[in-house]
């Protein structure tokens, strides 16, 4: 008879067991849906959209210059041209610098409050940092008068 | 330093507050705070969402047009620095601030007009319908009168009895 209730106990506990764990993972699926991705820094392999008319299109990462755990908005980064076109100034699979102009991980002003942008975007520079291409499309931050990048900023559409 | 307006609640941003989005074409959109920043993730309609100054004005719950809301208007010309002006200024703010809180409060009144007399008639028909949770039915014919009879129940002296023996 004990045995029985023994029986009949460790199954109700592993239903209960498995109910439980049924329902947390439904709760999780619905906040992680509910609430956007979490945004990180730009790290090895993280893949940037050029955004100036130097002839690549797409990036990779492969080093962040500045920062223990990657680059952040404003930071120069070392990447691998991933997708250029056919005609451009940079060819596919060279090693190039670029200048990370919009990261959509917010950062800090100088004031106190956050900035955050749409997309993950650099801007191809050479190693003195002068920019490769000689337009920037969409919006850069003004932080990049602090890190010495005013040649990006005056060829920028706008401000932000 | 200028003082902006959150996106989503109209709230004033102040400086070293909130957080920022700048989208791809590059309007700029700020928040006051993580709950207006979320609701603007969540991809909610500040007019929709109740309190949200949008939506307090969509619905004739606060001002909409007032004189004293042009005088927070956003000037793209810095203003050429005049003492006189500045003092001026000052001493103008507050008179207006008093002219405007004054106009709301008659806003609100002028809304409220009628409110006491709709919730009086409410719970008229509120307490028609559930009188009999509180008087049988039968009580109810003989006596038609919807409040209770008032009962007396003396109590003070009974507690000065029994307190007397207390305090000797």
């Amino acid at each position: 008879m004990a045995f029985f209730r023994n029986l009949g106990r460790s199954l109700m506990g592993g239903l209960g067991n498995n109910l439980s764990g049924l329902s947390s993972t439904s709760y999780e699926m619905t906040c992680s849906s509910f609430l956007s991705q979490l945004r990180t820094f730009i790290q090895m392999r993280t893949v940037l959209k050029v955004v100036d008319n130097s002839g690549a299109k797409k990036v990779m990462c492969i080093q962040a210059l500045k920062g223990k755990k990657g680059a952040r908005l404003g930071d120069t980064i070392v990447a691998s041209v991933k997708e250029a076109m056919p005609n451009g100034k940079v060819k596919k699979g060279k090693v190039v610098y670029g200048v990370v102009v919009r990261a959509a991980m917010q950062r800090g002003r100088c004031d106190g409050s956050e900035v955050k942008f749409d997309d993950n975007a650099v801007v191809l520079v050479d190693k003195q940092g002068q920019p490769i291409g000689t337009r920037v499309f969409g919006p850069v931050p003004h932080e990049l008068r602090k890190k010495k990048h005013v040649k990006i900023l005056t060829l920028a559409e706008h401000i932000a | 330093m200028r003082l902006e307006k959150c996106w989503f609640c109209s709230s004033t941003v102040y400086p070293g507050h909130g957080i920022q989005f700048v989208r791809n074409d590059a309007k700029i959109f700020r928040f006051c705070r993580s709950k207006c920043h979320k609701n603007f993730k969540m991809k909610r309609n500040p007019r929709k969402v109740k309190w949200t100054k949008a939506y307090r004005r969509l619905n004739g719950k606060d001002m909409t047009q007032d004189s004293t809301f042009e005088f927070e208007r956003k000037r793209n010309r810095p203003e050429r620095y005049d003492r006189n002006l500045a003092e001026n200024t000052l001493k103008a703010i507050k008179k207006i601030d008093k002219i405007r809180v004054a106009r709301e409060e008659r806003h609100h009144s002028k809304r409220m007009v009628g409110k006491k007399s709709k919730e009086r008639k409410e719970a008229g028909v509120e307490l028609e319908q559930g009188i009999h949770m509180i008087k049988a039915p039968s009580v109810l014919a003989q006596d038609q009168s919807l409040t209770l009879p008032k009962i007396k129940v003396k109590v003070s002296q009974a507690q000065s009895e029994k307190n007397q023996p207390m305090e000797e």
